[in-house]
């Protein structure tokens, strides 16, 4: 019996971090290949008939719940507790409860595809699990605050680095987002629940996605290049920032909708104040980087983390100009829209976690990357694949955006669109090729016959100081 | 660095972050509470067909709300009257969507008869050519039908108050409207006037939109976009200056051009006026390719050389 406990609920040091990270990369083969099969049915509507669970708006939803919820949430969860001891240089409080959080996790995520690809679905954009998966999410995610939080208690340092204040106030403040966001429990008029609706919207990526992932920004860059932060006054200043502006913005997706207009006004005066953390965020990144740039012709990780900071830095101020009224009118409803939200979840956060992978994993399992080839190659893929897809999905929706201006019927310029729903369609290829090239070298790094299992990490891939 | 200048500066702006919340999310709840519309329709409360509502509960579940939303805005002038806050307190959850791949939905509901939406929900292309909208030929009977009366019943208690409108260009309330209506010395009501339109229609009108106005003349067959039909009762309620701003700048997206490159100010009132007299109660349609007008073969003589090119030569 404690055999099996052991097994299953594992006390090793570092397990639980290494089994999220596994289940991450499980999860996003998954969503990443249903965005691709909803992609070609956009080129090709009649490719599957008669089947539920392949009907575009079903694996819409569980494209966008898999890669959400399973492959980056999870994957943060999984960099969460690896740097956090690691920056408190204590142990997780219980790797044991952290194992259980993420079988937890997982059921979740297959109950999730059972239940989304058959459309049970509480219609609720981002929301659209179900009353008893809610309820397991945010256990889950109350348990991981609570194991987070119990270690930071017992850390061995004084100083609290700044990766540990986005950390904590992200699982702070993650959990209320979703509880108040679910609308599981309550029936609000159709209005009031798309404030809400857009509140949590909004926040599952401002206070979950952005806040986690720069701190993993900010934990990885100085390791990378071996260089002291730049400035921790401006680092406080970003996180601030971002606590104090992010949390109004969501009604800036109904601009257009009979909302009440000063919660609009609030939702876009506080849209263009995010530029402020923004910037001083990237200006914290850039001003470490300076002189180390070269780097990243070598450390493929580094290569990772720094592509990210630039897609935050055009999506970021890609988001404000969009909010304001007057280019929301000429651009919402349109594939642009989807261009910015796979610009800072794909190009973004997605790129970033990558690159915590490919340091955390050598550090979790003791084996060195099986290949470094395989590595650029999935570099290379998801970046081109990312960038093509971007282009294409930008022109589609400055057509449409034409399209909805000028009032012409959509049934004139639909068929103007195919070629970018085709270049989307090659582009997510290539993004899940890559992926898989990701995958294939995890497990040969596990599994394969070449990886010594016993032998240190050697090379660059030092050991941080425990 | 002293710590407590932080402590200070996070307590403010945790604080400041709840009055956030509290501000954006609890306080709407309490004091945004918008009347509710005639035009809103109850899907909280089962009624004795329970129809709709079920159908709401289908395309929920089909996940309509990706592609097609749910709120007109003011520049979407071909989706019908625009929306009120009190339209949507019976809507929970929320079907106001974020993207359109489709059309908005917000007043389709008896804009196609019922037969034609559940044809276009099993094979879209069939009516809609180039449509890339999924096909739903899956659901049952019972979940198609429903569906469909959910879709007939959205907008349906709009009413119409105000009709197509030209650009304001083209109104009395603009100087450029008043200027064009000094100008104006056509009577578009009068017989004789419709009677001159007649000969320009014929002309330069008829070639695609048929004779007798029914959409059918022999360009309709190559078009994708088909001709206006103007027997149609719709036509009805065009003004005047609607006619004449249709006439003048074509339709964008279309091959109907504008004539106000090619007939004067006078020539253009004069069609207007036969214009409106082509409606009739009930829309003649034209479902034959044998209705389509064909052009009537020209017999023309046969010509020499020298009758072909009469000046040729040294006259």
């Amino acid at each position: 019996m404690s055999n099996l406990l052991d097994k299953f609920l594992s006390r090793e040091e570092g397990s639980a971090s290494r089994n999220f990270l596994l289940s991450a990369v499980w999860w996003s083969l998954w969503g990443m290949g249903a965005g691709l099969f909803a992609a070609m049915e956009f080129s090709n509507p009649d490719l599957v008939h008669n089947i539920p669970q392949f009907s575009m708006p079903h694996l819409r939803m569980w494209h966008v719940n898999a890669v959400a919820i399973g492959w980056l949430s999870m994957g943060y969860v999984s960099s969460i507790f690896y740097m956090v001891p690691n920056l408190c240089k204590t142990k997780l409080y219980s790797e044991r409860l952290g194992n259980f959080t993420m079988w937890a996790w997982n059921l979740v995520m297959v109950a999730a595809m059972g239940t989304l690809l058959n459309g049970n679905t509480e219609g609720r954009e981002y929301a659209e699990l179900g009353a008893i998966l809610d309820v397991l999410v945010v256990i889950a995610l109350c348990s991981v605050t609570f194991n987070i939080v119990m270690t930071v208690a017992h850390r061995k340092v004084q100083k609290l680095y700044v990766s540990l204040w986005y950390f904590l106030g992200s699982l702070f403040w993650f959990p209320l987002v979703y509880i108040i966001g679910q609308r599981t429990f309550v029936a609000l008029p159709g209005l009031n629940d798309a404030i809400v609706g857009w509140f949590y919207g909004h926040n599952i990526l401002g206070m979950w996605f952005t806040t986690v992932g720069v701190g993993m920004m900010y934990y990885l860059i100085p390791r990378f290049t071996q260089a002291p932060l730049y400035s921790h006054g401006l680092s406080m200043l970003g996180f601030w920032g971002i606590a104090l502006f992010y949390a109004p913005t969501g009604t800036h997706h109904i601009t257009q909708s009979p909302v009440p207009e000063w919660l609009k006004a609030i939702a876009i005066i506080s849209s263009i104040f995010l530029l402020v953390p923004v910037l001083t965020v990237l200006t914290n990144f850039f001003m470490t980087m300076k002189g180390k740039w070269q780097m990243v012709v070598t450390d493929l990780p580094l290569r990772f983390a720094a592509t990210s900071c630039i897609f935050y830095l055009i999506t970021c101020t890609q988001g404000p100009f969009q909010a304001t009224r007057w280019v929301n009118w000429y651009l919402h409803f349109t594939q642009w829209v989807v261009g910015h939200a796979h610009l800072a979840l794909l190009g973004t956060f997605s790129f970033i976690l990558t690159s915590a992978i490919y340091y955390m994993l050598p550090r979790l399992t003791g084996r060195e990357w099986q290949s470094q080839g395989l590595i650029r190659a999935h570099y290379w893929l998801k970046f081109l694949g990312f960038g093509l897809m971007m282009t294409s999905l930008t022109i589609a929706g400055l057509v449409q955006s034409a399209g909805w201006a000028m009032g012409i019927p959509v049934d004139q310029w639909v068929i103007t669109l195919v070629p970018y729903w085709f270049l989307r369609s090659i582009s997510g290829v290539m993004i899940v090729t890559g992926q898989c090239l990701f995958a294939y070298n995890i497990y040969q790094t596990l599994f394969g016959a070449a990886s010594a299992p016993e032998s240190p990490p050697k090379g660059k891939l030092k050991e941080v100081a425990a | 660095m002293n710590g407590y200048g932080y402590r200070l500066g996070a307590i403010g702006i945790v604080t400041t972050f709840f009055i956030i919340i509290f501000s954006t999310v609890l306080m709407p709840m309490v004091i945004f509470k918008p009347k509710t519309t005639t035009s809103a329709n109850d899907y909280t409360v089962e009624n004795k067909t329970g129809d709709p509502i079920r159908g709401r509960r289908i395309y929920i579940r089909e996940g309509c709300f990706y592609c097609h939303t749910q709120f007109t805005r003011l520049q979407d002038r071909e989706y019908g009257p625009l929306v009120k806050a009190g339209d949507f307190n019976y809507e929970t959850p929320h079907q106001l969507g974020t993207e359109r791949t489709g059309p908005d939905l917000t007043n389709e509901g008896n804009k196609y008869s019922a037969e034609w939406q559940k044809a276009h929900l099993i094979q879209p292309r069939a009516l809609k050519p180039g449509s890339i909208m999924p096909s739903f030929s899956y659901l049952s009977e019972h979940d198609m039908n429903d569906l469909v009366v959910y879709l007939q019943t959205l907008g349906n208690k709009r009413e119409v108050k105000a009709y197509v409108q030209p650009p304001d260009e083209y109104l009395p309330t603009t100087l450029t409207g008043q200027e064009l209506l000094k100008n104006k010395h056509v009577n578009t009501s009068g017989d004789a006037e419709a009677n001159a339109g007649r000969g320009i229609y014929t002309q330069d009108c008829a070639g695609c939109h048929g004779l007798d106005g029914r959409g059918n003349g022999p360009n309709s067959i190559s078009l994708t976009k088909k001709p206006s039909n103007f027997t149609r009762p719709f036509f009805k309620q065009y003004s005047d200056e609607m006619w004449f701003y249709r006439i003048s700048e074509g339709v964008v997206g279309t091959r109907m051009p504008r004539w106000n490159l090619t007939l004067s100010e006078e020539q253009r009132w004069y069609l207007v006026a036969y214009l409106k007299t082509l409606q009739k109660d009930v829309e003649e349609t034209v479902d034959d390719l044998s209705q389509v007008n064909k052009p009537e073969q020209i017999k023309l003589p046969k010509l020499s050389n020298q009758q072909y090119e009469p000046h040729h030569g040294g006259h």
